[in-house]
C-alpha cells in the first residue's frame, strides 16, 4: 500500500534534504523550527492488465458516447491524435502508452474496415517530434504502417491550408484548430495527464490549434487569472479551453477522448535512481553512499556528459487508470485520478517556499533547460502545483536551485535565444512583453520557418515561458536562485545566490529573519492542497 | 630632443613579431622602437614649422608596428628610423597668440603633394582628397604615408617634430587637449561612416568597440541616416560607450547574426543556429579588419551591400564566395580628405570631426596619458584597452605648469571604471 | 567431378547409390526418405566397423541369462537433466552471448521487432516459431529477449540432433535442447516439456516440426498448443523471415543475409478450445506476424481481421509446379551425390 504524502516539520535531527539542481544534487540543511517539507505520495499501484484495461475502456466508455467499436464503420475518416513529447516526464520506457492505446484503437480501426487513418502529434507551437521520438510514442509498428504514408504526421499550427476556423465562443475567442481533424467523422484523442492541467478539452482546443486561437489563453491576463492554472475550478486557462470545447462540440466534431493517468513512479523502486524517491530519514547507507558517490560523479563530468546521463533516463512510471468516451466526463474521472497520486494536504502559506529543479521540465525533453525554461519550470509550474491559495504568500519568496547556465539548444529554441539576448535585456514585465515584442516574435518568418520544418519550437513560445510565471512574478516578493549562473539570473531580473544559506539570508530582507520556510520536495510531482 | 624612435633593426623586428604574437603590445619591451635623445628634425622648406606635441595619441596601426604585425605593404611607403605619432596636438613655435601663447592646433598628417612640394599637385589632392594622393613616396621629403611614418617630419611621440603649414588645423580655445586629440582618429571615422554607403533607414552593423568603431558609430549616427545601429562590442565598458554614441543593439561578436536577423526579420541558413543570413544588414562598418570580423561582415551583409574595412586588415585569409555570389561591395575607408554629405554641400573631414568631436564631448574617450619615458607601460596599456575598461591611450609632453588643469579634468573622467559620467 | 579422396571401407563401397528420385512429392516425404536411407547407411557402416576390429563385437550373450537390456542414450532418450545445472548454464550463456550472438550479428545481421508486445509478459513461456534453416535455432536463442533467453530449452529433433553421442550433447549444452520426438506421438517429449515448464523454463518449439525445404511453411503441429494448454502458459508467437537466405535447407555454406524476429503478443487458449485449433490459431498468428514483416503492421491486421492474412503454407492448387520450379535448386539435388549419405539430413 503506497504512503499518501504528508508534511513534514523540520527538527534537528532531520537529516539533509535532497534538492535536485538541474544536472546536478545537492544535500541542504533546512532550519529547524521554522522549516517544513512537502513529500509527495508514494507511486500508487500500477493497473495489472494495462491493454485490458485500455480494452475495457474502450468498450466501456464514459458520458454520452457509444463503445469504440460501434463508432467506427467502413469508409469513415478517422483521426487519431495524441500528446506530443512534452508528456509523460520524463519520457517513459516502452512501450510507450500512446503506443499501447494508438494500437488497440487501430485495431479495432482495422477490424470495423476503416481505411482513411491518419495520426497526428498534438503539438500544437511545439516542436516537431523527431522521427525516434514519433517511434517513442507511437511504437514501431505503427510508425512503420503510416509515417512511410504520410498518414502518421505533426501538426502544423502555421499551414494555412490544413487549418480551419470552427467558429468563436460567447467571448470572442477564435476556434481554429487542424482542417483534417476536424474534417474527420472522429476524432479519438489519445492522453497522457500528468499533471491536472492537462487533458479535457485542452487536448483538442489546444494541441490542435493554431496562434489564432491559442493567443486567447496564452496571455498575462489570463494566467495571472488562474489560480492556479492546475485547479481547473479556479482556472481561467481552463475555462477558456471549456468554451472552445463547446465551440467544437457544437460544431458537431465528434471527439472521442481517452484519457490515461500515471503514478509518479519517476526513478523507479530500485535501481541507481531509486533513492532520489525515497525519504531522506529512511536511506540506508547504501542509499547515502550512492547519492554521494553519484553527487561526486556528477559533479566532475562535464556538462554535456551530465546532460547525456539524465536524459536518457526513460522512467519505469505506470498507468494507474485509463477511461475513455466524452470528453467531460472523461475528463472528471481523470482528475481525480490524478489528484490521487498527487494531492498532499498543507495547512497555511509559508513565507519562503523552496525547490529544487529537476534536470527537465515540458520542453526541453532531449534538449536544453535554458534559464528561461528554468523560470517557466519553477514559477509557471512548481509554483502553480497549489489548489487553494499559493503555498509562499503574496510578498513571499521563492528560492529556487537551479545552475542556470546560459546555455540554449539552437535547434530547439532558437526564438529563446533572442527573447533572452533582446526582450529580457529590455523589460522582465510580462505585460510589457507581450505588448512590445510579442507580434514581432509570433510573425518571425524565420521562426515559423524553422517551426514547420525543423524541430525549434514555435517563435512566440518563450513569450507563453514568461506568462507562465506571471501570476507568480506578481505575487512574489522575491525569486533567488542558488547556485544560478550570475550573468543569466540577472537577464531574469532574479538574484543569483551561491548557497542556501546564502538566499536564505537574502530573503530575511524581504520576509524577516524569522520566516517560515516550506520545501517543496518535487519530483516526483506532487500537488498541494492548501488550507 | 626626447622621442621614441622606430628604427630599422632586423633582430629587433624579428623579436617584436615574436613578442607581439605571444601578448599584444609586448613589442614595445624588445623591438626596434626606442626612448632616444636625438636631434630634432630639421626645417625641410619655407611653408614648414616647428611643432611642440602636447598630446599624442596611440593608434591601432601604432601598435600594430610596434608588434611588428603592420603589412609588408608599408615597407615603401614609410622611411626609417621614424618617430611615430600621428594623433598630435601640438603648440606652434613661434606663432604665439596675443597673451603670448602659442597656437593650439591639431595636426593633419597626411604628407601629400603640398607638403611633398610637388607641382602641379596630383588629382586626388586637387580634388581635396589627400588621404588618396598618388604621391607619397616622391617629392622633397622622404617617404612617408602620414608624419608619424615619415623620417624627415619627426612624429607626435617626441618632443619637438615640423609640420608644413597646410596640415594644422587651429584648435578653438574651448577645446581642450584631451578633446583636440581626438579629433585626427574621428577624422578617420567621419570618413568611415559617410564612405560607407548608408542610406536613410539603413540597418548599420559597427564592428568592434575600441576607439574607432565607437568613433564609427557616433558618426554613423551624426552624419547618416541610418535606421538600425547594431554595435558589436567585446567588453562591458565598451558596451556602454557604444549605446551612449547612439547603437540600438549591443551584441557580442559571436551574436552578430543573429542581432542582424532580428532586426531585419530576414530568414536565415542554418538550423536555429545561424550560419549565415538570407538577407542582412544593408552595411557593415568593420573597425576590426581581422579574418574573423571581415567573415562575420560578409555572412550578415545582405545582398548587394556594403562591407566598409576601417580597421587595418593586412594580410588576411578570406573565402569571398559571398562577396562574389551576393555581390556585395567591400570597399576600404582610409584617412580623410573632402567629404560629400546627404544635403549636398562639401566639407573638409576635419572641420566636420571637430564638429563631431564638440558635439558628442569625445575628449571623454581619452582614458590616460603617460609621458614619454613610461612608453612601455602606455603602449601595453594601449594594446589591452579593452579588456581594461580604457578606449584612448595619448603619451603627454606638456610642461608641468599645464598638467595641473588636465590631471583635474582627467581625475573627473571615470575612464577606466565606468563611463558616463559627464 | 572427380571423387574425394576419402578413406572408407571397402566393403561399402558398393551399397548405396541413391535412386535418383527427381519429384518428391513434397518436402517432408524427402526429408523422411533421406533420414531413413541415412539410417541404413550409419547401420551398415557399424556392422562393417565391428566385424573388421575384433575387439568391438559383442560378446554373444550366454543361454539362459537374461539379456540386460542395453539403454539407448541418443534419441528421444538423451537425458539432458546435466545441461540444466548451473555450470553448463553459465557456459551456455558464455557461449551465446559470447559466440553466437556476435557470429548472428555478422552472419544474420537480425531486425528484432515486437519484443515490447512481451513486456507485460513474465513467468515461462512457449515461443512458437517458423522454420526456415539450421540457423533459426542459433537466431532464437540469441534474440529472445530477457529473461526468458538464458532461461530456455529448444525443442529439437530426436532423430537429427540427438542422433548420437556428439551432436547430443552438444545440442544440449550450446542451445539447450530436449530431444522431441517427431515421427510419432511423443508422450515423452511432451512430458518433458511439461515438467521443464514446472520448473520454469521456457521452451522455443518449431511446431512445423521440421525446415521448410522450399522457404514455404508446413502446417504447424499441435506439440506447441498441447504443451501451452497442458502447462497453462502463454504461447508467443514467432515469425523468422530470411534464415533460409543465409543457409537454406541443404546447403552447407551460409551466406551473409539479412534477417527479421519479430515476436508476437503472447497467446493464451480461448475457453473451449482445443489445442488443435489453438495451433491453427498460433499459425494464423504466425502468419499475421509475416504479414507484418513484408508489408506494415496496419495491414497486416487489417487483412488479419478481413480473414485476408496469406497463409505460410503454399498455395495448395499447382503445388506441382513449385516443386517443379525448385527443381535442381532443390534437396533433391542431394540424391545425385556419388557417395552415400552418412548421417541422416532432416
Amino acid at each position: 500500500m503506497p504512503r499518501p504524502g504528508f508534511v513534514l516539520d523540520v527538527d534537528r535531527s532531520t537529516p539533509p534534504v535532497l534538492f535536485h539542481h538541474g544536472e546536478q544534487l545537492r544535500l541542504e540543511k533546512l532550519p529547524p523550527g521554522r522549516s517544513r517539507i512537502i513529500y509527495p505520495a508514494e507511486p500508487l499501484a500500477a493497473l495489472d492488465h494495462p491493454d485490458a484495461a485500455i480494452a475495457d475502456a474502450l468498450a466501456n466508455p464514459l458520458g454520452d458516447s457509444e463503445p469504440l467499436a460501434a463508432l467506427l464503420r467502413p469508409g469513415m475518416k478517422l483521426t487519431i491524435a495524441f500528446d506530443d513529447i512534452s508528456l509523460p516526464l520524463p519520457p517513459m520506457r516502452r512501450p510507450d502508452i500512446r503506443q499501447r492505446v494508438i494500437e488497440q484503437v487501430l485495431d479495432l480501426a482495422a477490424a470495423a474496415g476503416v481505411d482513411d487513418v491518419m495520426l497526428i502529434a498534438a503539438l500544437a507551437l511545439h516542436r516537431r517530434m523527431t522521427e525516434d521520438e514519433l517511434r517513442h510514442a507511437v511504437g514501431d509498428r505503427v510508425y512503420d504502417a503510416f509515417a512511410p504514408h504520410g498518414l502518421l504526421i505533426n501538426h502544423d499550427a502555421e499551414d494555412p491550408d490544413n487549418l480551419t476556423e470552427i467558429g468563436t465562443t460567447e467571448r470572442g475567442e477564435v476556434v481554429e484548430i487542424n482542417r483534417r481533424a476536424a474534417e474527420s467523422d472522429l476524432i479519438v484523442y489519445v492522453n497522457i495527464n500528468l499533471v491536472a492541467m492537462d487533458g479535457g478539452w485542452k487536448s483538442t482546443a489546444t494541441g490542435l490549434s493554431s496562434y489564432k486561437s491559442l493567443r486567447h489563453h496564452h496571455n498575462v491576463e489570463t494566467m495571472e487569472h488562474s489560480r492556479s492554472f492546475m485547479d481547473q475550478h479556479n482556472s481561467e486557462l481552463h475555462r477558456s479551453n471549456w468554451r472552445m470545447g463547446k465551440v467544437l462540440r457544437d460544431s458537431g466534431i465528434k471527439i472521442f477522448q481517452i484519457e490515461t493517468t500515471m503514478n509518479n513512479d519517476v526513478f523507479g523502486t530500485s535501481g541507481p535512481m531509486s533513492v532520489l524517491q525515497k525519504r531522506e530519514w529512511e536511506w540506508t547507507a547504501r542509499d547515502r553512499l550512492a547519492v554521494g558517490a553519484m553527487k561526486r560523479g556528477l559533479d566532475v563530468m562535464s556538462a554535456k556528459a551530465r546532460r547525456q546521463v539524465f536524459h536518457s533516463w526513460r522512467a519505469p512510471h505506470a498507468m494507474t487508470s485509463v477511461q475513455a468516451g466524452e470528453v467531460e466526463a472523461v475528463h472528471k474521472v481523470t482528475t481525480d485520478n490524478v489528484y490521487a497520486q498527487h494531492l498532499v494536504p498543507v495547512s497555511g502559506q509559508t513565507d519562503i517556499l523552496t525547490m529544487g529543479l529537476p534536470y527537465i521540465g515540458p520542453y526541453n525533453v532531449n534538449s536544453v533547460m535554458n534559464p528561461i525554461l528554468v523560470m517557466c519550470l519553477g514559477l509557471g509550474y512548481f509554483f502553480n502545483l497549489y489548489k487553494g491559495q499559493p503555498l509562499v504568500r503574496a510578498g513571499g519568496v521563492v528560492i529556487m536551485s537551479h545552475p542556470t547556465p546560459w546555455d540554449f539548444h539552437p535547434v530547439h529554441h532558437p526564438s529563446y535565444i533572442d527573447f533572452f539576448e533582446q526582450v529580457l535585456a529590455d523589460t522582465t514585465d510580462p505585460r510589457e512583453i507581450e505588448k512590445r515584442y510579442e507580434k514581432q516574435f509570433a510573425e518571425d518568418e524565420w521562426y515559423r520557418h524553422l517551426y514547420r520544418t525543423s524541430h525549434a519550437y514555435h517563435g512566440v513560445h518563450p513569450f507563453y515561458m514568461w506568462y507562465w510565471g506571471a501570476h507568480a512574478l506578481s505575487h512574489l516578493g522575491r525569486v533567488i536562485i542558488v547556485g544560478g549562473d550570475r550573468a543569466a539570473v540577472d537577464r531574469l531580473g532574479f538574484t543569483a545566490a551561491s548557497t542556501l544559506r546564502d538566499a536564505l539570508e537574502m530573503a530575511s530582507d524581504t520576509v524577516g529573519p524569522h520566516a517560515t520556510i516550506t520545501h517543496l520536495h518535487n519530483p516526483p510531482i506532487l500537488m498541494a492542497d492548501v488550507t | 630632443m626626447r622621442a621614441l624612435v622606430y628604427k630599422r633593426k632586423p633582430l629587433r623586428f624579428a623579436a617584436a613579431v615574436a613578442a607581439g604574437r605571444l601578448a599584444p603590445g609586448a613589442g614595445a619591451g624588445i623591438g626596434p622602437l626606442s626612448h632616444d635623445d636625438i636631434d630634432p628634425p630639421a626645417l625641410p622648406g619655407p611653408d614648414w614649422v616647428r611643432l611642440t606635441p602636447r598630446l599624442a595619441g596611440i593608434c591601432g596601426s601604432d601598435l600594430a608596428t610596434i608588434d611588428g604585425q603592420s603589412s609588408r605593404w608599408f615597407e615603401p611607403v614609410v622611411s626609417f628610423p621614424f618617430v611615430p605619432g600621428h594623433e598630435v596636438v601640438a603648440d606652434v613655435v613661434g606663432d604665439d597668440n596675443a597673451d603670448g601663447t602659442p597656437h593650439r592646433v591639431v595636426l593633419e598628417p597626411v604628407l601629400g603633394c603640398v607638403t611633398r612640394g610637388i607641382a602641379p599637385v596630383c588629382s586626388a589632392c586637387a580634388a581635396g582628397n589627400l588621404g588618396n594622393c598618388t604621391n607619397i613616396t616622391f617629392g622633397a621629403i622622404t617617404p612617408g604615408l602620414q608624419s608619424g611614418y615619415c623620417c624627415d617630419t619627426g612624429g607626435g611621440w617626441s618632443s619637438e617634430m615640423v609640420a608644413h603649414r597646410s596640415q594644422l588645423h587651429r584648435v578653438p580655445d574651448t577645446m581642450d587637449d584631451l578633446a583636440a586629440v581626438m579629433v585626427e582618429p574621428t577624422a578617420c571615422a567621419v570618413h568611415a561612416a559617410l564612405a560607407a554607403g548608408i542610406e536613410p533607414g539603413a540597418t548599420v552593423v559597427v564592428q568592434g568597440a575600441g576607439t574607432l568603431g565607437l568613433l564609427c558609430i557616433a558618426a554613423v549616427r551624426r552624419f547618416t541616416a541610418a535606421g538600425t545601429v547594431i554595435a558589436v562590442a567585446k567588453h562591458p565598458v565598451q558596451r556602454e560607450w557604444a549605446r551612449q554614441f547612439g547603437a540600438d543593439m549591443v551584441v557580442a561578436p559571436d551574436e552578430v547574426a543573429r542581432a542582424v536577423r532580428r532586426a531585419t526579420g530576414t530568414m536565415a541558413v542554418g538550423d536555429g543556429h545561424i550560419d549565415r543570413l538570407a538577407g542582412g544588414a544593408d552595411a557593415v562598418v568593420d573597425c576590426v579588419g581581422s579574418s574573423d570580423s571581415l567573415t562575420t561582415a560578409l555572412s550578415v551583409v545582405r545582398p548587394r551591400g556594403q562591407v566598409t574595412v576601417v580597421g587595418m586588415a593586412g594580410a588576411t585569409r578570406l573565402d569571398l564566395t559571398g562577396l562574389w555570389q551576393r555581390e556585395i561591395r567591400m570597399v576600404g575607408a582610409y584617412a580623410y580628405g573632402t567629404e560629400t554629405l546627404a544635403d549636398g554641400t562639401t566639407a573638409r573631414t576635419f572641420d566636420l570631426a571637430f564638429d563631431l568631436v564638440a558635439a558628442a564631448d569625445l575628449g571623454r574617450l581619452v582614458s590616460a596619458t603617460y609621458p614619454l619615458d613610461r612608453y612601455r607601460d602606455a603602449i601595453a596599456h594601449a594594446a589591452g584597452a579593452g579588456a581594461r575598461g580604457a578606449v584612448k591611450v595619448a603619451f603627454d609632453m606638456r610642461r608641468p605648469a599645464d598638467r595641473t588643469a588636465d590631471a583635474a579634468r582627467r581625475s573627473a573622467i571615470p575612464a577606466s571604471t565606468q563611463p558616463g559620467a559627464h | 567431378m572427380s571423387e574425394p579422396v576419402i578413406r572408407r571401407p571397402v566393403a561399402h563401397r558398393p551399397v548405396t547409390r541413391m535412386p535418383v528420385t527427381r519429384l518428391p512429392v513434397n518436402g517432408r516425404t524427402a526429408a523422411a526418405a533421406l533420414s531413413a536411407a541415412g539410417t541404413t547407411a550409419r547401420t551398415r557402416m557399424r556392422t562393417a566397423m565391428r566385424s573388421a576390429i575384433p575387439g568391438l563385437v559383442p560378446q554373444p550373450v550366454p543361454a539362459g541369462v537374461e539379456a540386460k537390456v542395453r539403454r539407448r542414450n541418443v534419441g528421444a532418450d538423451y537425458d539432458t537433466d546435466w545441461a540444466r545445472t548451473y555450470p553448463a548454464r553459465v557456459a551456455r550463456a558464455l557461449l551465446v552471448e559470447g559466440v553466437v550472438r556476435p557470429v548472428m550479428s555478422v552472419l544474420a545481421d537480425p531486425t528484432i521487432t515486437g519484443t515490447d508486445r512481451l513486456t507485460d509478459a513474465s513467468g515461462p513461456m512457449v515461443f512458437a516459431a517458423n522454420h526456415h534453416s539450421h540457423i533459426d535455432t542459433a537466431l532464437l536463442v540469441s534474440s529472445i529477449p530477457e529473461p526468458w533467453r538464458h532461461h530456455l530449452v529448444v525443442g529439437a529433433a530426436a532423430d537429427y540432433f540427438f542422433a548420437n553421442r556428439v551432436t547430443a550433447p552438444l545440442s544440449a549444452l550450446v542451445v539447450g535442447a530436449i530431444p522431441i520426438e517427431r515421427q510419432k506421438v511423443a508422450r515423452r517429449s511432451a512430458q518433458l516439456a511439461s515438467d521443464l515448464i514446472d520448473d520454469g523454463w521456457s521452451v522455443l518449439i518449431f511446431p512445423e516440426g521440421g525446415r521448410s525445404p522450399d522457404g514455404w511453411g508446413q502446417p504447424f503441429r499441435g506439440g506447441a498448443a498441447y504443451i501451452a494448454m497442458r502447462t497453462g502458459v502463454p504461447v508467443v508467437p514467432v515469425h523468422v523471415e530470411g534464415t533460409g537466405r543465409v543457409l537454406a535447407k541443404g546447403s552447407n555454406l551460409p551466406r551473409r543475409s539479412s534477417t527479421t524476429v519479430t515476436f508476437g503478443s503472447p497467446l493464451t487458449p480461448a475457453d473451449g478450445e482445443d489445442s488443435r485449433r489453438f495451433a491453427a490459431r498460433i499459425e494464423a498468428a504466425v502468419a499475421a506476424l509475416a504479414d507484418e514483416t513484408t508489408t506494415d503492421w496496419w495491414q497486416a491486421r487489417t487483412r488479419a481481421h478481413a480473414g485476408t492474412t496469406p497463409s505460410l503454407q503454399a498455395p495448395s492448387q499447382g503445388a506441382w509446379r513449385r516443386t517443379w520450379a525448385l527443381g535442381d535448386r532443390g534437396p533433391t539435388r542431394r540424391s545425385r551425390d556419388a557417395w552415400p549419405r552418412l548421417s541422416g539430413d532432416s
